[in-house]
């Protein structure tokens, strides 16, 4: 009665959830659902006898898989979203026709099979989940189970090969970095210190809010060039801080500078 | 529950060529850890080869020995007659495609560089280089001889994944046209990855019906189990897919081209010659051994898959104007061929293992040829790199007559000509085809020849009849393993088409137990 009321209530909200992930915009919202679906999942492996790979399940996939994902989309960027141009015309209606006929035929398919009745785990728990899985990796899988090592292997030096870089000057400290900026400060003149934060006189301290100066105008430099282009895209740059970037690059201009892009700062 | 487990008996005799080869990598990972840049392609190359010829010998030493008629490593891994004679080929394949890795800068200087970047100029000028590639191509050694051998579906599915993995990468580490390279490495991987989760779905569900993963065991249960053919047949459809994605075969070769143009050419190499063996090898014992009771079904489908890769591999490499796309849709092509053998079942047993042996020696064959081939792309060079545009290698055969003969001739076997290995190749898969009552087959696939025929003539025509072009592709002067390789591949080639008896009689052999259950 209790596995059958878990089953339902899960069953409904892991492929409620499966959709999300699959139709949702935003990919931490799909990397989230995800994890709900990896949830479910475990409890209904707990609830049929399974608590071995309720217990993996949990730890591998929603604990160590999910937050790699989620690693990874923050550093991607969390805003950044997939282009929806299709490069091959009409792939996507064609993709779409044959995923619903895949999904129909397995369906039908499964569907359809005279299934024997189910066997139950006991026979395979007699001695206890865990050693009896034991015994089948240890045994008859072993060796499946000790090449597995190659893959891993594979994976790490696959790792170093494509995103380690060995240093090819030395690295730069904290006191080579101070000198540089005060080197520019004399020559160019450019503020050494930091920049400033949202002002004394700032009505919020969001950082895409500019530090106000006493008299209530904005400072140029603590503008963020980052959340500007972000808030200039979206459409909501104060006025104010629209007209200060628009100044300066007229005046960037008329000296003859080179635009610099927007964020770029000279300490990179 | 009394918390003992007998401890699992592993064969290790029988598998030693296998770990003599992931012992070697290991070692390999080890070298990239604690010895000094400069010393590691000095020490790696040794390591490499004498792994692979320790295997060779180890492979022969089996066969001397007497081939095991059961299961080895808790029957997971069958080291039979057809796996033995596989290892040996794969290994031979991989030692000269390693001879290919360690000739020159094929490799990229640093992979994490982006391309085109100051970084990636600094490490070319200081001479970096990945000798990573040693190890990594040993590990899919390991992977191509674990993946033909295999007794049950899961140590299949990982030899697959272990072959794949370290190929993905290696994709994508070519020197020149890394755009390219790169592609063609993620193209690879994300198709890859899919075919698997085919293969994985295709086990689960053959898992549902036979409740089992063992090759035996499934063929025992086809007669068994009733009611449940719709698992079987969807499972059968979905673990074809993932195999024939490695062999690329029709519909799904799109990779190919992509993948072989795309990844350094020793790897392209290695991947045309050792990954199509191992893969051929894994579809036989899956098809034979585990769903030969089922061949009625199955055949048909694999008729069509046969008759289709002919078509597109044959008639897709004439529009090629890349040397390697067109060498790439001829694997294709080679792939339907080898599949007529495939589908060349009888009830017999002297027909299984008469079409068997005939696809062990066209695999021999065809590997030896493509290699050689890949070893003449990389010779013929440009100021950017090989000399990729077909037309850049016009009147190749005025300016160096010898190379470009040696091409033609690979190309000829590639045809199929007779006095080359290609052509008795061909005859055998054929000739037991029609045994087999595959008629139409052959006939389709002495026409697709005919048409693949074409367009190495074509090639052929364009280096020895046309004139050079002023800015001409010059011809590098081999090292001594390139020059090696070629060798050994032009012998191999006339050897087989000459005088094929002691391989072919080798490969009967071999065929004669069948696969053990």
């Amino acid at each position: 009665m209790g596995e059958s009321i878990t089953f339902w209530v899960l069953a409904v909200v892991s492929v409620i959830a499966a959709l999300g992930l699959v139709f949702s915009r935003r990919a931490v919202y799909s990397a989230l659902m995800l994890g709900v679906v990896m949830f479910s999942l475990a409890v209904l492996y707990a609830v049929q006898d399974a608590p071995f790979l309720a217990a993996v399940q949990i730890i591998v996939y929603t604990g160590a898989v999910m937050m790699l994902f989620l690693f990874v989309l923050m550093l991607v960027g969390v805003d950044s979203s997939d282009s929806l141009v299709e490069t091959i015309r009409g792939q996507r209606f064609w993709a779409v026709l044959a995923g619903l006929a895949f999904a129909a035929l397995l369906g039908l398919g499964i569907g359809n099979a005279v299934l024997s009745p189910p066997k139950g785990l006991a026979a395979a728990n007699r001695a206890g989940n865990v050693p009896s899985l034991a015994e089948l990796i240890f045994t008859r899988h072993v060796f499946a189970f000790e090449v597995t090592s190659a893959l891993l292997i594979t994976a790490a030096l696959g790792a170093m090969v494509l995103a380690h870089r060995e240093r090819a000057e030395p690295k730069q400290t904290q006191k080579d970095l101070s000198r540089a900026r005060f080197v520019r400060f004399g020559q160019l003149g450019r503020n050494p210190g930091p920049l400033p934060g949202p002002g004394t006189y700032a009505r919020h301290n969001a950082i895409d809010m500019p530090a106000l100066l006493p008299d209530g105008s904005v400072s140029p430099l603590s503008v963020n060039r980052v959340v500007a282009r972000y808030e200039a895209a979206e459409g909501t740059l104060p006025p104010e801080v629209e007209r200060i970037l628009q100044e300066e690059a007229l005046s960037e201009r008329a000296n003859g500078h080179v635009a610099r892009p927007l964020g770029e700062e000279d300490g990179k | 529950m009394n918390g003992t487990i007998q401890a699992p008996t592993l064969e290790y005799a029988q598998l030693a060529p296998m770990l003599v080869v992931f012992g070697a990598a290991i070692v390999g990972v080890l070298v990239e850890a604690f010895a000094p840049r400069y010393l590691r392609s000095a020490i790696h190359v040794p390591i490499t080869l004498l792994s692979l010829a320790g295997a060779f010998a180890l492979t022969i030493w089996q066969v001397v020995k007497g081939v095991p008629t059961k299961p080895a490593a808790m029957g997971a891994v069958a080291v039979d007659g057809p796996s033995l004679f596989i290892w040996g080929t794969i290994l031979v394949l991989a030692f000269v495609s390693v001879l290919l890795i360690n000739d020159e800068d094929h490799f990229v200087a640093a992979a994490a560089a982006v391309p085109g970047s100051a970084e990636e100029e600094q490490a070319l000028h200081e001479g970096a280089g990945h000798t990573e590639v040693y190890p990594l191509a040993l590990f899919a050694v390991g992977g191509m001889l674990l993946f033909p051998a295999s007794n049950d579906l899961l140590v299949m599915f990982v030899a697959l994944e272990v072959m794949s993995l370290p190929l993905y990468l290696l994709c994508g580490l070519a020197r020149r046209r890394r755009l390219l390279s790169q592609e063609a490495a993620v193209k690879y991987f994300l198709l890859g990855a899919f075919s698997s989760a085919f293969f994985l779905y295709g086990t689960a569900l053959l898992y549902g019906y036979a409740g089992s993963i063992d090759l035996a065991k499934i063929s025992a249960a086809l007669g068994v189990v009733g009611g449940q053919e719709t698992l079987l047949y969807i499972g059968v459809a979905m673990l074809g897919v993932g195999l024939l994605f490695k062999i690329g075969a029709a519909p799904f070769q799109a990779w190919k081209p992509d993948v072989y143009q795309g990844a350094p050419t020793p790897i392209t190499a290695l991947m045309a010659s050792g990954t199509l063996v191992a893969a051929f090898g894994a579809l036989l014992r899956v098809f034979w051994v585990a769903l030969g009771g089922l061949d009625w079904n199955w055949s048909p489908v694999l008729w069509a898959v046969a008759i289709l890769t002919m078509v597109v591999g044959a008639i897709l490499a004439i529009t090629q104007t890349d040397i390697k796309r067109m060498l790439a849709y001829s694997s294709i092509a080679h792939g339907g061929f080898l599949l007529v053998g495939v589908v060349a079942t009888g009830a017999a047993a002297g027909q299984n293992s008469k079409a068997l042996s005939a696809i062990l020696f066209y695999l021999v064959a065809y590997g030896f040829t493509t290699v050689g081939a890949f070893a003449v792309v990389t010779m013929v060079r440009d100021a950017g790199g090989e000399a990729w545009h077909l037309s850049r290698w016009a009147g190749l055969g005025k300016r160096s007559p010898l190379l470009a003969g040696i091409f033609a001739f690979f190309l000829l076997a590639f045809a199929g000509i007779p006095l080359t290995s290609g052509f008795f190749g061909k005859y055998a898969v054929f000739q037991a085809a029609v045994a087999g009552g595959a008629t139409p087959l052959v006939i389709v696939g002495v026409v697709a020849s005919a048409v693949a025929a074409f367009f190495y003539v074509r090639v052929i025509v364009l280096m020895f009849f046309s004139d050079p072009a002023a800015d001409g592709p010059s011809v590098v002067l081999p090292s001594r393993g390139t020059a090696a390789v070629v060798g050994v591949a032009v012998l191999a080639t006339v050897f087989l088409g000459v005088f094929p008896q002691p391989v072919l009689h080798l490969a009967q052999n071999a065929a004669q137990s069948l696969f053990i259950r």
